[in-house]
């Protein structure tokens, strides 16, 4: 089998369910040995192309060849045996079970008589894991006390300890840290020299320059470009997915910075928010960078009562306030777009009307009732205006695609009018289109003189759309830099710099 | 969870109810009469009004198991305030509820400030109540109340049961403060997810102390008529109307794991059970089968609307 002949083929491949098509006739094939990029916006069917290529979905029309043979996948079983595994965004481990458990996990390495031969899942699972440079991972730990980045691993070794020919990584980055990220990228680059065909699914156009071959895109169920990488450029890229020309990735909205609206002196709680000293200014947006953990969120959920400061002070609009609730931040005008928008902000199955209303509920009541017509009108008028795409208002929330489910958690916020807006991760899990949409949206709001603190753990983002950036590590502000002086090296040594000094 | 989905659980419940009458009627003569179905509306409202309070806890995610034992102690203390210590009735009466509603305000406190789950703050206090008053009652009954007393629980109001028009009272409000105004929409938000109507700033903590706390009132006023009702006070009164609450409220369509529900979906499952129980009984059914087909009813009424409720979605 030459380097060129595909390992999977995918040709004319359909799906519906209940009657809307979310796949059309899309062709896809992996090669061994490559990294095959797949893009495309939410709902653009990303998901239900690999999960048909996991054997979780049986197509409605089109034809699988693995391996040169037309083959039914009609369970996760077949893909299995065909050597397709697929590592999911929502690590499916067994935290109860060891890791080595967990790695051999349906298929233990029998003794002789037919025992499970423990000696070889936990001398095999070391190998494996050692295979892919993870020699300080112990095999009888528990998989619940690992991080993200560990469990991840744990998946791959799991898909290789099964043969897998083509790998499956469905967002693989989405939570990880820089550093973790990078180690990933060093994996996923040594798979292919082993002859593993990758299929690699991710929102971060450098990651995949930085890792693949060829390079997919879909966009509303079809097939829109298959490229090698060396043809297309970002803009490209970005201009395929969204179907027209996106003028700039981070649209910096020059906006006029007032007053002082916020003061913040020596405030601490507990050891992830430790002598936070800054300010913030009308109409800016001050970026937090820092890796996971840094006290960023931390920060933000004491500056918005979820977890009270304990000691420092806070001026807001040149008032001492003492935040102690979220409802009495959201009075005093503070508003946090939480990090985890499914957990903390959104109640899914609830109407978008309804949750649009969820903060200002008391301010749309007149005694006891709600004012229902107040509300829908207020929701409609909401929608329009962030550009939310839904049926109706009346839609759950769950049903949108992640950017408009975020759209809408914004939305709720806006409705209390805010004097400082905290958004943490405003574009996490968001497509490209919606990722520029809230951007434009977060310049509206500083022309309108609303002051945004804004955390991300993208730096293309903090430096693209902040006035000035806050680095954080080890709960505390390492450095504070003016939209000048922020270049990635600096943030990034900055955002390190607690770890070397530990 | 649209409005088209709450209406037609409604709706089928409702259909179950007329043809589980039309049949009943058929079986019995005696049934499908006026005075038959006053007197089943009056030997329901006890079980009515906690499963109307019930609704709500259910739709916050959470379960309230002390109120049988809550209405207990309230049966009792009514009694023992009275006939012991020479309070006026009346003023025991409201003395023995003011009891029982701090009783489901304990339950709250201990399942907001200490963070212990529902079902186990319950399952504790449930045991806790009914101890006290067994305790107080030391295994006496009061009776010989006034007549003037009897006629909350036996007496009529315009040819209606007194009680049926209380627990009427209650299902109105309790409908239209669940649907209309923000406590019901907190209420719902919870359920769905409390981290998230937390992070909204909603009272997450107050409203859920609020809602025991009318838990246990509601469980002491239907002990008040209970009372009443059975002209005697006992220890063991109310035991295991826990249960019959619950299985009104999920018969009703309030889902256990909370974010849906309506008072008017506990208010038809409840008139189904107890058409069911009197039904059958008349029909010469013996009790065990009722119970029986009780339970069968209860787990078709929540398959089906778990049916709907997929199609619905997809």
């Amino acid at each position: 089998m030459s380097a060129d002949t595909p390992f999977v083929t995918l040709s004319g491949v359909s799906k519906a369910f209940a009657g809307v098509k979310v796949l059309k006739d899309v062709s896809f094939d992996v090669r061994a040995g490559e990294v095959h990029a797949l893009l495309g916006e939410n709902g653009a069917g990303k998901s239900t192309l690999i999960k048909i290529l996991s054997g979780l979905y049986t197509p409605d029309g089109g034809t699988i060849t693995v391996d040169g043979r037309q083959m039914k996948l009609t369970s996760p079983r077949d893909a299995t045996a065909a050597g397709i595994a697929t590592v999911y965004q929502e690590l499916l481990l067994f935290p109860e079970l060891s890791v080595a458990e967990n790695i051999f996990l349906g298929h233990y390495p029998r003794t002789s008589s037919g025992a499970i031969d423990w000696s070889a899942v936990r001398s095999r699972a070391r190998d494996l894991l050692d295979q892919l440079d993870t020699r300080e991972l112990d095999v009888d730990t528990k998989v619940l006390t690992l991080s993200v980045a560990q469990r991840q691993r744990v998946e791959i070794a799991k898909a290789l300890s099964r043969d897998a020919k083509i790998l499956i990584m469905d967002e693989p980055t989405a939570s990880l840290v820089e550093a973790d990220v990078q180690r990933l990228m060093g994996i996923v680059r040594q798979l292919r020299e082993r002859g593993v065909g990758i299929v690699y699914v991710s929102h971060r156009l450098p990651e995949i320059f930085a890792l693949a071959d060829r390079v997919t895109v879909l966009r509303d169920g079809a097939h829109v470009a298959t490229r090698d990488i060396g043809e297309v450029d970002e803009r490209q890229l970005v201009s395929l997915m969204v179907g027209r020309p996106i003028d700039s990735l981070f649209p910096k909205v020059e906006a006029a910075i007032g007053d002082t609206v916020l003061q913040v002196d020596g405030l601490n709680r507990g050891r992830q928010v430790r002598d936070i000293s800054f300010s913030l200014r009308k109409g800016e947006i001050l970026g937090i960078a820092g890796l996971v953990g840094s006290g960023r969120t931390e920060l933000a959920l004491t500056l918005f009562g979820m977890t009270p400061a304990t000691s420092g002070t806070v001026v807001l609009d040149g008032k001492p306030v003492a935040i102690r609730s979220p409802r009495q931040a959201r009075d005093l005008g503070i508003a946090y777009v939480p990090e985890d928008r499914g957990l903390q902000g959104l109640v899914k199955p609830m109407a978008i009307r309804k949750n649009i209303s969820m903060a200002t509920i008391d301010r749309l009541s007149s005694g006891i009732f709600i004012r229902a017509a107040q509300e829908a009108r207020r929701a409609t008028e909401a929608v329009k205006r962030l550009g939310v795409r839904c049926r109706s208002i009346g839609q759950p929330v769950g049903e949108l695609s992640g950017g408009n489910q975020q759209k809408v958690v914004i939305a709720k916020w806006l409705e209390t009018s805010p004097k400082v807006l905290i958004l943490d991760e405003p574009t996490r899990g968001v497509d490209v289109g919606a990722k520029a949409e809230i951007h434009t949206i977060m310049g509206e709001l500083v022309r309108q003189g609303v002051a945004i603190l804004m955390i991300s753990s993208e730096l293309p983002e903090v430096l693209g759309m902040s006035d000035r950036v806050l680095v954080m590590a080890g709960g505390r502000i390492m450095e504070e830099l003016s939209r000048e002086e922020a270049t990635p090296e600096r943030v990034g040594a900055a955002m390190t710099a607690h770890k070397e000094a530990a | 969870m649209t409005l088209r989905s709450f209406i037609r659980h409604e709706t089928f419940l409702a259909i179950l109810l007329v043809l589980a009458l039309f049949v009943l009627s058929w079986q019995s003569d005696r049934f499908f009469t006026v005075a038959n179905l006053l007197n089943q509306g009056r030997l329901m409202t006890e079980t009515g009004l906690i499963a109307i309070a019930m609704t709500f806890v259910i739709a916050t995610g959470g379960i309230d198991l002390s109120v049988g034992s809550i209405l207990g102690l309230t049966a009792i203390l009514t009694g023992v305030f009275w006939k012991n210590l020479g309070v006026p009735l009346p003023a025991a009466a409201v003395a023995a509820i003011a009891v029982g509603t701090f009783a489901g305000y304990v339950n709250g406190l201990i399942i907001t400030r200490f963070r212990v789950p529902a079902l186990i703050a319950t399952l504790a206090t449930l045991a806790l109540y009914r101890g006290l008053a067994e305790g107080v009652s030391q295994a006496r009954s009061v009776r010989g109340y006034p007549d003037w007393f009897y006629v909350l629980g036996q007496g009529e109001v315009l040819g209606v049961p007194t009680q049926l028009w209380i627990l009427l009272i209650a299902a109105v409000v309790a409908a239209v403060i669940l649907a209309y105004t923000r406590w019901g929409r907190t209420t719902y938000a919870i359920g769905s997810n409390e981290v998230a109507a937390r992070f909204s700033g909603l009272s997450v903590e107050g409203t859920k102390l609020a809602l025991y706390t009318m838990s246990g009132f509601a469980a002491a006023v239907a002990a008040v008529i209970f009372v009443s009702r059975v002209s005697t006070t006992r220890s063991d009164m109310g035991s295991g109307i826990e249960l019959d609450a619950i299985t009104a409220v999920v018969l009703g369509g309030t889902s256990i794991f909370g974010g849906r529900g309506t008072v008017l979906g506990t208010v038809l499952g409840l008139c189904l059970i107890q058409a069911l129980k009197n039904g059958l009984s008349l029909a010469g059914v013996k009790g065990d089968g009722t119970i029986m087909l009780i339970g069968i009813v209860l787990i078709l009424a929540v398959l089906a609307s778990a049916i709907f409720e997929r199609s619905g979605t997809r």
